[in-house]
């Protein structure tokens, strides 16, 4: 049978596993090969995941498995996510939901992120895990590459409330060489569900002379959604097989968005220490409303958030930011 | 104000370093500064050329500055010796490169070095997991063999107490007595959980990698190779090296990750601490040797850190020190003086000196370099 959960679609028959290892056959059904077993369980600021207008300032408890569907050649998370999860299990934190839950409040988490690897890979413990969140009050949300099928997608929508995708170039070219995937449609189909339901920023590693190209295309896309879905801009730091490639010049990639940036609200272009690109502006007055620091590579924070009530200090427009214990959504 | 500089590879920026607010000061030493920035990228912190970066940044500063105390770090053998697995040919083909590193500054620049390390590594065997206590066990910043306990319940204790890798459970109490410091009793852990050797702890609030190599039991006593005097306890060095810089140019020159099994220079050796408890690389030691009085409690092994840093804290470049350290040897030092070292963080803040580079990495990801210029005033 074929598991259903990433567009892989990998055949699991006879023992194997898949392009992932995450997921077996076992009488019939697509079963989850390492259930709550987790490799993180820390604490972060949420603004390090990156999301910076899903609960600003809030403290969340990280959460990661091991392994990943995709095959990036700069992958920042190797020693994880290209590892068989199957090596890890001698190193996994092994907590069941309510003990994951009782972990995020001795730790004074206010939310639950799932970002070291892809959340696709562990759903169905994820899913367990959501109920209890809900349970206790933590919404939770994900670092995601959205390479999930229909169906996953709709599990994923049920399990978090707010999303990090990765869109990480469009073109099949790039895809294939650099991704390990034969194209992005299937991410670009549920970026647009996702966003219909749930609060979503986007994230895109620049690598310059390779991807850099096609920001304005990938800000068109986002905006032709919605222009005021956050944009992250990653600098990248190469690393795994593209650990030699060269660190993208700065002024080179904030040039490339001059475009970008008026087709989107919320822009903002870091993965470095102290970018001057983290601000949130109001698109109407340009007013300072939320002011961070960032920290370079998982590391940024809040410094002042002026949107008291979600609206700009300076005009009153909306700002679209997650808040509150249960999260709710204030679109402007 | 201290004065941080980043630069991000092709791109610098300058912040206040207390408020991380932008500065924008111009002058003589922040134009040196700016040049040794750039002309020296950081090569990684697993890279082989990460040590040669540190005399390559050291020897340049002595032309520009003409320090009369230095103080440098070289830590990739540590950094390689704790993530990676790698037989006694590879080790040995890296202490040796790291020595040759050392020599070529000492060498070049003239100065009489105190060359101290920071301890043996020993494979790890196995790892303590105290994720599902009633109560919290915190292990902070890289440290192996402790963790803090915070609130246990009665079955915490008697499950820890059956654990075959721990050593033992300490008492607050008994902890802060054995260096009879009691000023930071409120962020010390109720317990110090220690393992035994080789063992080290899984916690809430890691991010795991694969660790190889951890602090050895031997690591009580480290080595020091001095002609300038001789120590017997790690408070010992800042005397000596202060007493050397009534006469000459000092530098004081740590080792991170080799300690009396591999030292390769001629050397005696020092008390790492006191009774069951030694320093692991890290804060407490460094302090402890640039200030000459036992600074276990600064940021005590095991602290519920992430209450300190969530918020928005001032010196947010500096990780988790919330203020720049008192009674370090740089700052009572009245000629000029210089930091240069592959750890993070520790250059700046540590040893007090006027000016510091270091590397920006967090988790072993190249963010860049950092100077700071703590006092421009000498130059």
């Amino acid at each position: 049978m074929r598991c259903f959960y990433c567009e892989r679609r990998c055949e699991l028959k006879d023992g194997s596993y898949g392009r992932c290892r995450a997921y077996k056959e076992e009488d019939g059904k697509v079963v989850e090969r390492f259930p709550h077993a987790w490799s993180s369980c820390g604490t972060s600021r949420i603004e390090s995941v990156p999301l910076y207008h899903a609960y600003p300032g809030s403290r969340s408890l990280v959460i990661g498995t091991a392994g990943c569907n995709f095959d990036c050649r700069y992958c920042s998370n190797a020693f994880i996510a290209k590892e068989d999860p199957e090596r890890w299990q001698g190193a996994m934190i092994r907590l069941e939901p309510r003990q994951l839950i009782g972990a995020a409040l001795k730790l004074g988490c206010q939310n639950i992120v799932f970002d070291v690897n892809e959340p696709t890979l562990s759903l169905p413990s994820l899913a367990e895990v959501s109920v209890q969140a809900r349970r206790a009050g933590l919404p939770m949300g994900c670092l995601t590459n959205a390479y999930a099928t229909e169906e996953a997608t709709e599990l994923l929508a049920g399990v978090f409330s707010f999303f990090n995708i990765s869109l990480k170039g469009l073109s099949d070219a790039f895809n294939r060489e650099f991704i390990g995937i034969p194209s992005a449609a299937p991410v670009l189909r549920n970026i647009r569900r996702l966003a219909e339901t749930s609060h979503v920023e986007v994230a895109t590693p620049v690598i310059q002379s390779v991807n850099d190209d096609e920001l304005d295309e990938i800000a068109g896309f986002i905006a032709d959604i919605d222009p005021a879905i956050p944009w992250h801009v990653f600098r990248l730091l190469p690393e795994h097989q593209m650990k030699e490639a060269r660190y993208p010049n700065i002024e080179a990639v904030d040039g490339a968005l001059t475009a970008a940036r008026k087709r989107l609200h919320y822009l903002y272009f870091h993965n470095f220490v102290g970018s001057d690109w983290v601000d949130t502006f109001c698109p109407d007055c340009g007013a300072l409303a939320i002011e961070r620091f960032s920290l370079g590579c998982g590391g940024d924070m809040l410094r002042r958030n002026l949107c008291g009530e979600g609206r700009c200090p300076a005009c009153g427009r909306g700002i679209p930011l997650l808040a509150g214990p249960a999260g709710e959504r204030r679109p402007a | 104000m201290s004065l941080a500089i980043i630069d991000a590879r092709e791109w610098q920026r300058m912040f206040d370093l207390r408020t991380c607010d932008r500065a924008a000061q111009d002058g003589p030493v922040v134009r040196m500064v700016r040049r040794v920035l750039e002309r020296h990228p950081f090569p990684g912190d697993l890279a082989e050329l990460s040590n040669r970066w540190v005399t390559d940044v050291a020897l340049e500063f002595i032309q520009e500055y003409d320090p009369r105390f230095i103080f440098l770090a070289y830590a990739q053998q540590y950094y390689r010796g704790r993530y990676s697995d790698m037989g006694p040919a590879e080790r040995s083909r890296l202490l040796s490169a790291m020595a040759r590193e050392v020599e070529r500054f000492v060498e070049r620049s003239g100065f009489s070095p105190v060359l101290v390390g920071t301890g043996d590594m020993t494979p790890r065997r196995g790892a303590i997991d105290v994720t599902r206590l009633d109560g919290l066990a915190v292990s902070t910043h890289w440290s192996a063999r402790y963790a803090g306990l915070h609130a246990p319940s009665g079955r915490d204790l008697r499950d820890l107490a059956a654990e075959p890798g721990l050593d033992r459970i300490v008492p607050k109490s008994e902890w802060m007595a054995l260096y009879d410091d009691w000023s930071q009793a409120h962020r010390v852990p109720d317990y110090l959980l220690v393992a035994k050797e080789g063992f080290t702890f899984t916690t809430l609030g890691q991010v795991h990698r694969h660790i190889a190599m951890v602090p050895a039991g031997s690591s009580r006593r480290i080595p020091v190779s001095t002609h300038l005097g001789r120590a017997a306890d790690i408070t010992d060095v800042r005397g000596i090296v202060e007493a050397g810089l009534a006469e000459r140019r000092v530098a004081l020159i740590l080792v991170e990750g080799i300690g009396l099994a591999e030292f390769p220079w001629p050397h005696t050796a020092a008390a790492n601490g006191r009774a069951w408890h030694f320093y692991e690389p890290g804060d407490g030691q460094y302090l402890t040797l640039a200030s000459g009085r036992h600074r276990v409690f600064d940021y005590p092994t095991g602290y519920k850190y992430f209450d300190e840093i969530m918020e928005h804290k001032e010196f947010a470049l500096s990780g988790y020190f919330t203020a720049i350290p008192e009674g370090t040897l740089g700052r009572a030092f009245p000629g000029r003086s210089v930091a240069v070292g592959n750890r993070s963080m520790f250059m700046h803040l540590v040893p007090g000196a006027d000016i510091s580079m270091e590397c920006f990495a967090r988790n072993l990801y190249n963010q860049g370099t950092m100077a700071v210029i703590h006092r421009e005033e000498k130059f």
